[in-house]
């Protein structure tokens, strides 16, 4: 009776072996990656926000030209956030690419980031779009103005007030700006130059306004004809929807509207600081800012010619200040939210 | 026997406690425990916030309201598979589960492509206009939900209705006084019993529901709470305390409802598989009898799997989607973008086939153990095990995932699995071994007690009658709950969303993310290819249970 007990448990002792190689094999390969360390110095974990394609096109040019592999993790500004905050035991990523200078500048404010002062390629850059000490890079930028769809719009749209008239009842949407850092810097941006920011907002909530996920499922239902314009719509997906023949347009209001950095900077837990600073490089260089003209994006070095959009002087912009932005922007968004949720 | 004695018990009570019970405590403790001091604090500031009364509200509301809705189409839909001549046709029962294989984010973004202003159902009826503005409402979202799970009543309802054909019918005819009282003290308590345990399960499954009020709640502005724990961790501000605090009241509520649906159960339950296998009669109908519940079951196909599934392949095939529908607006061009090597599309499947199969291996195993442990279940180990192994079922997947989350940053752990692949095995394993555990248990308890007495008789070493006769003869069970195991970890939405690790997409997360950011046409490709999938998967279930027995899940 005992040799048999001893037996089954044998059994079971086998087959929890394999249970666990199967849940452990990943494990393992994890493990070897830790001992292999050194060796592994030539990997580099980027939490971007960036446009899908854009993001993986420059992946693919920096891996060629460096050598260094690039994991990514691809999300909303809102979602890398987060990540970044439920990950503080345990720090992953060594850069970051967000859709907003704000939430960028919160990082640094509370000494999340650390500063590279000398990357190459930065004097180029717009000096409005990135800090002063290096901690990080406005490498690109999109304008917000308003997509709308040209066949359901006889009339485009001139100014933001004008999606309050009664044309435009029901047909109305805007990202939701705790998913989409260019929906908040257009909250902050906006609300801040214009006095009538909230009581046009108030209008637009009267008008129906829609709150409609992420940037992209808010131009999306401008693009299959569900409303008929996105307040706030990022300026770089309308075109390249354009492009593909999509029946969508993006105007700039001509009383302004807000320009919103896209910025990379190096986390202060950065494990691979050597690969981390020529991702940074990469994205300043005159190859790097092609990339992102290529994706309909400003570049952040003005000299780089842009792509069937509009350029950065032809925006009419509102006059933002940025300083403090990120707490302000909080109080904005919880504002947004008490009219809108 | 094999799988008995204290070690076994401390073994597979060690992998349980590990896997499915710490997340939990460490939810528990995180919302507690501040400074290594016992803080309410948390707990006062979540009860203090009305939006949590708000969603709370709003989630019970969903509840109740699937429960009717279930209920409007799974009732007359088990009485039409039984009392009508329809009973004979035994594929319309997988055709009728196909709406609950389907991912439920899936479905309701196929319902809002189809009914939004300007969407197919306008483009190709554009007087219907009007529906839209009620589609996008409350009535929209409980019609979606309720068509996703009424398969699960339906079934439930059905099996009842069947075994009272049989031999309980036929005794109450001998011996009882009037159909009336017949019904009233037979049928009636036998169907109730189980209606009740069903639309409580019902309830349960809405409350943890995530992929419709994600896609269609978000829409309408219905926030329930897995969106709200959700948004707690994945949204800016990020405030992961209160994720954990909802996390915690969410899991009560479900234990609290488990509890009275066993008490029901136990209450209630009769043995209904008494021998007597229900005579086949020919059953005749009246023409409208016939006509009307062909109607019903055309109308519940339609509205459950035509529609959502018309825009999702509709939309998979458009080259612009402004277009809308036209001829010569269609093309295999996002396929094509799927299909070509190294894409994110393919790559991102291919990702949810090797999880979904590593989990399915694995929860076999380590469900064979425990079914072989727990047995009947009689005595308190073997109860206390099932009761833990199953607890993934009545709790919902986002509270696991949160748990998860928690337990494997914790700072005092050595080594971690977080960020890598092992952590998305890992929490499948937890979230779907009750689905193996279920199967092998009911194939199991085919098992009669004679096989077990002449092994012991006739055996050799037990590990050879386990190898040669037990094993072999649970098989069907063990396949067939892997393949259901697969199935629903190839559409598992949030924990991909939650805990994968840089560079790495599911399916599902793939899809959804396309729809945030990227090409919809190449999501819904993605879409169409996992569905089918599925659906030949569970072709090859249902052939697979037919090849011997049955096995309820």
């Amino acid at each position: 009776m005992k040799q048999r007990g001893l037996k089954l448990f044998a059994t079971a002792g086998i087959l929890l072996t394999l249970a666990l190689a199967g849940c452990g094999n990943k494990e393992v390969e994890k493990n070897d990656k830790v001992s292999a360390k050194p060796k592994e110095e030539q990997t580099l974990t980027v939490y971007s926000a960036g446009p899908d394609g854009l993001a993986a096109n420059i992946q693919q040019a920096f891996e060629e030209k460096t050598g260094i592999k690039v994991e990514m993790f691809q999300g909303t500004t809102g979602k890398i956030l987060s990540r970044l905050e439920a990950e503080k035991n345990n720090p992953v990523a060594d850069v970051v690419v967000l859709a907003s200078v704000a939430s960028m500048d919160g990082l640094k404010e509370t000494d999340q980031l650390q500063s590279y002062k000398d990357a190459e390629g930065a004097k180029k850059i717009n000096s409005d779009w990135s800090n002063a000490e290096g901690y990080y890079y406005g490498y690109s930028a999109s304008a917000l103005g308003i997509a709308y769809n040209t066949k359901n719009t006889q009339q485009a749209p001139a100014e933001w007030a004008d999606l309050a008239k009664a044309e435009w009842q029901n047909k109305i949407n805007i990202p939701d700006p705790s998913l989409s850092g260019s929906a908040v810097d257009f909250l902050f941006g906006y609300t801040e130059a214009e006095k009538t920011a909230w009581t046009t907002m108030e209008k637009w909530k009267e008008n129906g306004l829609q709150v409609n996920g992420a940037n992209k499922e808010a131009l999306d239902a401008v693009i299959t004809g569900d409303k008929n314009a996105t307040i706030s719509g990022v300026d770089y997906m309308a075109y390249k929807a354009k492009a593909d023949g999509e029946p969508v347009e993006i105007i700039y209001p001509k009383n302004g509207t807000v320009v919103s950095p896209r910025a990379v900077g190096i986390l202060k837990d950065a494990k691979n600081v050597e690969s981390a600073k020529a991702y940074v490089d990469f994205l300043l260089s005159d190859e790097g800012q092609k990339l992102v003209a290529n994706a309909y994006l400003l570049p952040g070095n003005k000299d780089i010619p842009v792509k069937d959009r509009a350029a950065l002087d032809e925006i009419p912009q509102l006059n933002v200040n940025w300083k403090g932005a990120e707490a302000k922007q909080l109080e904005v968004l919880t504002k947004f939210n008490d009219i809108f949720r | 026997m094999i799988m008995e004695g204290r070690r076994t018990f401390g073994f597979l009570l060690t992998l349980v406690v590990t896997f499915a019970i710490a997340p939990l405590m460490a939810i528990a403790f995180y919302t507690f425990m501040k400074d290594g001091q016992l803080d309410v604090s948390q707990i006062n500031r979540m009860f203090a916030n009305e939006r949590m009364w708000h969603t709370l509200g709003n989630s019970v509301l969903l509840g109740v309201l699937v429960i009717v809705g279930t209920t409007i189409v799974a009732f007359p839909m088990a009485l039409i598979r039984t009392k009508t001549s329809l009973y004979k046709y035994d594929w319309l029962d997988i055709i009728l589960t196909i709406p609950f294989m389907t991912p439920p984010y899936i479905g309701s973004m196929g319902w809002i492509l189809f009914m939004q202003n300007n969407g197919f159902l306008q483009q190709l009826f554009p007087s219907a206009a009007w529906v839209t503005e009620s589609f996008f409402s409350l009535f929209g979202m409980v019609m979606i939900m309720s068509l996703h799970l009424f398969p699960f009543l339906y079934l439930m309802l059905k099996n009842t209705l069947l075994r009272i054909n049989g031999s309980f019918l036929d005794a109450a005819l001998i011996f009882g006084r009037s159909s009336w009282r017949n019904w009233t003290k037979i049928v009636l308590p036998l169907v109730v019993s189980s209606y009740v345990l069903g639309s409580l399960l019902i309830f349960i499954k809405t409350l943890a529901e995530f992929g419709t009020p994600a896609t269609f709640g978000s829409r309408i502005g219905f926030q329930v709470f897995t969106t709200e724990i959700h948004s707690y961790l994945s949204r800016w501000p990020v405030d992961i305390s209160m994720a954990t605090s909802l996390s915690l009241f969410l899991l009560s509520v479900c234990l609290v409802i488990w509890y009275f649906q066993n008490l029901i159960g136990r209450k209630y339950t009769y043995s209904v598989l008494s021998g007597k296998t229900p005579a086949i009669r020919e059953i005749k109908d009246q023409w409208y009898v016939k006509l009307g519940s062909w109607l019903f079951v055309g109308i519940v196909i339609l509205l459950s799997i035509g529609i959502p599934y018309f825009s999702i392949i509709v939309t998979s095939l458009q080259k612009v989607r402004g277009d809308g529908l036209q001829a010569g607006n269609f093309s295999f061009a996002s396929y094509q973008e799927v299909f070509t090597s190294g894409s994110a599309g393919l790559s991102a499947f291919l990702n949810s086939v090797v999880f979904s199969v590593i989990t399915a291996v694995v929860t076999a195993i380590i469900g064979l153990l425990i079914a072989l442990y727990i047995k009947k279940g009689e005595t308190k180990k073997q109860q206390i095990l099932d009761f833990f192994s199953l607890m993934p079922n009545i709790i919902p997947g986002i509270v696991f995932v949160v748990g998860l989350i928690m337990f494997w940053n914790a700072p005092w752990l050595p080594a971690t699995i977080y960020n890598t692949k092992a952590m998305v095995v890992v929490t499948y394993c937890v979230l779907f071994l009750p689905y193996s555990v279920q199967y092998i248990k009911s194939s199991l308890s085919q098992l009669d007690s004679s096989i077990f007495q002449s092994t012991a008789i006739f055996g050799r070493s037990s590990w050879a009658v386990y190898r040669h006769i037990i094993i072999p003869l649970l098989m069907q069970g063990i396949l067939a709950g892997m393949m259901m195991t697969f199935i629903i970890s190839m559409r598992e939405l949030v924990a991909g969303l939650l805990i994968l690790p840089p560079s790495v997409e599911t399916g599902a997360t793939f899809i959804y993310s396309q729809f945030e950011q990227g090409n919809v046409g190449v999501g819904m490709a993605v879409a169409v290819i996992t569905v089918a999938m599925t659906v030949i998967f569970m072709f090859l279930l249902d052939w697979l249970q037919k090849r011997g027995g049955h096995a309820d899940a």
